[in-house]
């Protein structure tokens, strides 16, 4: 019977560690940094940090709006509808980086030709009004468009800049890919595809990012250099996101994104650091 | 007392049953206020144009049941009747112990091997008609079929070891081959064993997730002008569960109507299964005299 006295004392004691377990979820392209960056702060001050990719951006502001998690991912902004839906939630968008949305293509595509594309014929294919590859310059062949689900922040990215605003692109009926990896398998595994993919992820070996062709016929490539400069049009924020200011060790952890290691992690995978973006 | 509380447990499951499709019936009453029946027959999903028509959906997931069960349905009987007539005992029991092993190979680790192998594989054999991606409704078929077949081969073996073998012996006495013992005497008998393990094999088909999510390619919207046409097998499309599992169900949540819209598919999809798991129970159950 001595027993349960000091376990009831263990219980007690645990109470207020659980508590301070950290939880992060949203965004797959935000999370490379963010989940090394609580592998770094697992390690060196022993925080219990859990990091997921529920759902995409959405996942992150639904769950951060039910209080599920204390920290959201996001490569999109948080928008009035979310604002609506989750009345008592106090926002706060941090910006830790940039990114741009690549438009992709599988091997054959690149090899046949097709290198840039300009945006009215990337509607075009949206729409279905170009199905061939040869009406854009490339080898006849069908091309397969792999669209992002919804509630991707690379779709949201990529609608933002063809129709100016996600709610009025047109509803199209494609095979949807997930996260960043599924998307570069798809399109590598498969003949004329297409699709939308975080730029740092398009490793030029698998799967190729298309140039944008602008007006004057001057065409963009997503280089860290157009991206900063804004020349190439499709690029997005990486945000963390809080319900208010980050308190605890969620304010631990994004001050460590802010420092100039979690910023290297930024760099590292590709992205845009916040200095980059200054200059 | 063990009736008592057998009687108590009953109702427990009952009850639980009959709450979850009270909830999901509740939660799902906005679509059908905002689609009518036009939720069932319409074939247009565009959920930011309020437009929910779960047709295609249903279609996909009949679809990929079906051929599911058309490929596995010869080849496990087959297995079974191997198993169960040829065999000798301690063999027939080191295949059902491995065929059963099978049978509790986790789902997505058969998802897994659909993307490494069926894939490709539908991708190249299919070339001449031009399917443009290896996610199909046939990619998802034939990857179901691969794990129904367990199901199917040892549920079939047990009803036809239920056969009596005083009444094989009796065939053979009268004359019959082993083949003509097999399909007048042990067939008919097991018949109904036989249907009832077709049917429990389809309810699990109509219910599985994460395989199909991986290897269907979850198109919206993939119905055929034509109900016969096989093109749109080669197309990719989408289940009520590749729907459910997709990130719909994380923009959804909070919009009364679209919300609902999803709740009701699972509720459509529990209709399904449950109908054909009871109608499975019923028919292995019922004698045959």
């Amino acid at each position: 019977m001595r027993l349960p006295i000091p376990f009831l004392a263990l219980l007690l004691a645990a109470q207020p560690l659980c508590a301070e377990t950290l939880k992060i979820n949203g965004s797959t392209t935000v999370n490379l940094p963010a989940a090394e960056a609580a592998e770094i702060l697992r390690a060196e001050q022993k925080l219990d940090i859990q990091v997921d990719t529920q759902g995409g951006s959405s996942g992150g502001i639904s769950m951060l709006g039910d209080g599920l998690v204390q920290i959201g991912m996001l490569s999109k902004h948080v928008n009035d509808d979310d604002r609506a839906k989750f009345p008592n939630v106090k926002f706060n968008e941090i910006q830790i980086g940039e990114d741009a949305v690549a438009i992709i293509v599988s091997k054959d595509v690149w090899d046949g030709g097709v290198h840039a594309l300009t945006q009215q014929q990337i509607k075009d294919i949206y729409e279905s009004r170009i199905t061939n590859w040869k009406d854009v310059g490339g080898k006849s062949q069908r091309i397969a468009f792999f669209n992002k689900e919804p509630g991707r922040g690379t779709w949201e990215v990529f609608a933002h800049w063809a129709y100016g605003n996600p709610k009025a692109a047109p509803q199209v009926s494609f095979p949807e890919v997930g996260g960043n990896e599924e998307t570069r398998n798809k399109v590598s595994s498969t003949r004329g595809a297409l699709s939308q993919l975080s730029s740092s992820w398009a490793d030029g070996k698998k799967v190729f990012a298309l140039g944008i062709k602008l007006d004057d016929g001057t065409v963009v490539e997503p280089t860290n250099e157009n991206i900063a400069n804004k020349k190439y049009p499709l690029s997005r924020s990486l945000l963390l996101l809080t319900n208010g200011e980050p308190a605890g060790v969620a304010k631990t952890y994004v001050e460590f994104m802010l420092s100039d290691r979690g910023q290297e992690l930024v760099k590292k995978h590709g992205y845009m650091r916040l200095k980059d973006l200054a200059k | 007392m063990t009736r008592a509380l057998s009687w108590i447990f009953s109702l427990v499951a009952l009850a639980a049953v009959g709450l979850l499709a009270g909830i999901f019936a509740w939660q799902s009453l906005p679509v059908w206020h905002h689609e009518g029946w036009s939720y069932l027959t319409g074939v247009k999903w565009f959920f930011r144009q309020k437009q929910f028509g779960a047709l295609p959906m249903i279609y996909g997931t009949v679809v990929v049941a079906a051929i599911a069960l058309v490929l596995a349905a010869p080849l496990g009987f087959g297995a079974a009747i191997c198993t169960a007539e040829y065999l000798p005992r301690r063999t027939r029991l080191a295949v059902k112990v491995l065929i059963e092993m099978l049978a509790g190979v986790p789902s997505v680790v058969y998802g897994l091997l659909g993307i490494l192998l069926l894939r490709d594989w539908i991708y190249d054999a299919f070339a001449k008609f031009e399917p443009l991606s290896g996610d199909t409704l046939l990619t998802a078929g034939v990857l179901l079929a691969v794990m129904i077949l367990p199901t199917i081969v040892t549920l079939s073996d047990d009803a036809l070891r239920g056969v009596p073998a005083a009444q094989r012996r009796a065939a053979r006495g009268l004359g019959l081959t082993r083949a003509e013992t097999i399909l007048s005497i042990a067939i008919p008998q097991a018949k109904r064993g036989l249907g009832a393990a077709l049917l429990l094999a389809l309810g699990r088909a109509l219910g599985e997730t994460i395989a199909v999510f991986l290897v269907v390619g979850r198109q919206d919207n993939n119905v055929p002008e034509r109900w016969l046409s096989l093109r749109a097998w080669l197309d990719a499309g989408q289940t009520i569960t590749s729907k459910l599992g997709g990130s719909e169900t994380n923009i959804a949540y909070g919009d009364p109507v679209h919300w609902g819209a999803m709740v009701g598919l699972a509720l459509i999809l529990l209709v399904m299964t449950g109908g054909v798991t009871l109608l499975g129970t019923g028919f292995g159950k019922r004698s045959d005299a």
